[in-house]
């Protein structure tokens, strides 16, 4: 199995060609076992991954745990306030440490031979450790702290100890779309109780470029549309906006509502008893950012990609998008919902049920697509068709959200990473160099 | 068993009670049939209450937290629109319509309160479609609302007892 890791992706996958206006991807980057595997060593294993809010952990010793890049880890509020990211395996002879997916503790018991880890990590019990020699340390046997940061309330891990960025380096032009989430609570933003926990039988970019994508809304999202329609608030054909690159393979659509928005943007199909509320706040957010930047936060919507596999939808409510690979064809997907903390208990109220029409596994989108990416996946069986083609904008100055360059700055990165490209020059691809095809390999 | 009423109670009763259960019964199986049927409309207007609210939590918080976002919370008027959705044809993954077979089993009635009862069921609903079968497994936990001698559903709460969605993807039907 080793072997093959080491084993080449068999000739190129990315396609770009700038002069043309052509950018393929070999349909083999969603269906071959090799590229999954190499994806799994030389992406997940090496990125900065994202793994939760801080407002998940909001106590001393409040913990969530779950799988990041496929590995298990907790993220742990020690007794000290520091958050940290561990793995989630004893340092003995490798059981998990913590079986529940949140809680509260002082320390973590592996239940296998009671090993006992305080909540920072640090081994603080072994029974009959008589046992062991005189050169046991039990300072040796900590639980590993994989290196995390976070930015804005948004925590991030890396297991690659020589990854040379830090995350602010990473996350490149993401931090202002970031920003443009986090400044939405003046006291902070939380993660609503309630995980959408779901999958596709699809591979996981195949998710990824389908929720940065808006050219296919009004044809997928027909009955949505309809719906909102039916509220009475009507969704512009032409949505506007605009598609960004931002470097490092994240990308942005920011784009005219096509709903409301419940932090300060009342369309009719809210409650007319909300309005003044809803405009009193947009006006305190002109006092604070002032008009520009005010009506960037509370009145666009925005699909945000952070490169490799998170997403955050900011438009009838926020989600937080965490795609896992499992194998080429099948991802898994935690969806959960970001609110600020102050929120009037009936707007929060309107917003998760509005939320729940457009999104998760029942909403009345989310399941239209991932239907279409399983059909997708299962589209890439008749191999005699070998590319897909991500061109769209390519001719444009301004690429509009119909537009697929947030897609191609994924595949350009996922391209860099792929062949250990990434550690020269050239991560911050612009629009000229798009044209100029400064970007080949 | 000592506590369990239907022992105690004089054989009138109890022979009351056993009809109760049977209509109760038989209106959750009508249920299950329009429903498998793709017959909603019918199912709407002749089964639920107005003020019908449709509920699936999510499956990482046991228990129903007021606070916690779920994956349906229906009121009348969204239900009717997933409805006519589905039947019109722009929902794109049931169409072609799914096939599906509900299984309802363990019905209880858990309190009658005269107006309204309060109803405990096992759901199992198997899905066929695109080349997939999945199966959801989950509870119901109802209020009937008594009409004459039939029902109308006024809150309709299933829970899912799987720890995820993950090998379904999605929940397109309605429970
Ligand atoms: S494996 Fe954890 S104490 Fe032995
Ligand atoms: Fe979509």
């Amino acid at each position: 199995m080793t072997i093959e890791l080491q084993r080449p992706v068999d000739g190129q996958i990315v396609f770009d060609d700038p002069e043309n206006l052509s950018f393929r991807v070999d349909r083999r980057a969603y269906t071959d076992d090799d590229v999954a595997a190499q994806e799994i060593t030389k992406i997940f294993d090496r990125c900065w991954l994202y793994v939760g809010h801080e407002s998940e952990v909001p106590e001393l010793g409040s913990y969530v745990s779950r799988d990041v890049g496929g590995r298990p880890v907790v993220m742990a509020r020690g007794s000290d306030g520091v958050i940290r990211v561990l793995a989630n395996s004893c340092p003995h002879r490798g059981a998990l440490i913590c079986s529940q997916s949140t809680g509260q503790a002082r320390s973590f018991r592996c239940p296998y031979h009671d090993w006992t880890f305080s909540n920072q990590g640090d081994l603080v019990g072994v029974p009959l450790p008589d046992g062991y020699g005189p050169g046991f340390r039990k300072s040796d046997f900590g639980l590993a702290r994989h290196r995390s940061d976070s930015y804005r309330g948004f925590v991030f891990a890396t297991f690659d100890p020589e990854q040379p960025l830090t995350l602010t380096e990473h996350l490149a032009g993401a931090t202002e779309y970031l920003d443009l989430i986090a400044d939405q609570s003046e006291v902070g933003m939380e993660v609503i109780q309630g995980a959408q926990l779901h999958g596709a039988r699809a591979n996981w970019k195949l998710m990824m470029e389908n929720s940065v994508d808006i050219y296919h809304f009004r044809a997928l999202h027909k009955r949505y549309v309809s719906y909102i329609e039916s509220l009475g608030t009507m969704a512009p054909r032409r949505r506007g906006g605009f598609a960004r690159a931002l470097g490092r393979g994240h990308g942005a659509n920011e784009l005219v509502p096509a709903a409301a928005r419940p932090l300060a943007y009342w369309t009719p199909m809210f409650p007319p008893e909300v309005r003044s509320r809803m405009e009193a706040t947009a006006a305190r957010f002109v006092e604070r950012f002032g008009a520009e930047r005010a009506q960037r936060i509370t009145g666009a919507n925005r699909a945000l990609m952070i490169f490799p596999n998170l997403m955050i939808i900011d438009a009838i409510g926020i989600t937080i998008r965490k795609i896992d690979p499992v194998s080429a064809g099948q991802m898994s997907i935690t969806s959960v919902a970001l609110a600020p903390q102050d929120e009037d208990p009936d707007i929060r109220e309107l917003r998760k049920s509005h939320y729940l029409t457009f999104l998760g596994p029942a909403g009345f989108a989310t399941p239209d697509d991932i239907e279409i990416i399983e059909s997708c996946q299962r589209g890439y069986l008749n191999r005699t068709l070998r590319h897909s083609d991500l061109s769209r904008g390519m001719a444009k100055e301004v690429p509009e959200t119909t537009d697929e360059l947030p897609a191609r700055e994924f595949w350009r990165q996922w391209d860099r990473l792929m062949h250990d490209d990434d550690r020269e020059e050239g991560h911050h691809l612009t629009r000229r160099a798009e044209r100029q095809g400064g970007q080949r390999r | 068993m000592t506590t369990d009423t239907m022992n105690t109670e004089p054989a009138v009763d109890e022979t009351a009670q056993m009809r109760l259960w049977h209509r109760v019964s038989q209106f959750l199986f009508r249920e299950a049939r329009l429903l498998d049927e793709w017959r909603l409309r019918e199912w709407y207007d002749e089964m639920l209450t107005d003020d019908i609210r449709y509920l699936v939590p999510a499956t990482d918080v046991r228990g129903e937290p007021a606070d916690a976002l779920g994956l349906i919370d229906d009121n009348a008027a969204r239900l009717r629109q997933r409805i006519e959705q589905i039947l019109n044809g722009e929902v794109w993954c049931e169409n072609p319509r799914s096939r599906t077979n509900r299984m309802i089993s363990n019905v209880e009635i858990v309190a009658d309160r005269g107006t309204h009862l309060d109803v405990a069921a096992n759901v199992v609903v198997y899905r066929f479609g695109h080349g997939r079968s999945d199966c959801y497994v989950g509870k119901f936990r109802l209020e009937l609302a008594v009409e004459g001698e039939s029902f109308r559903v006024r809150r309709r709460l299933v829970v899912l007892d799987h720890e995820s969605l993950y090998e379904h993807g999605k929940l397109s039907i309605i429970l």
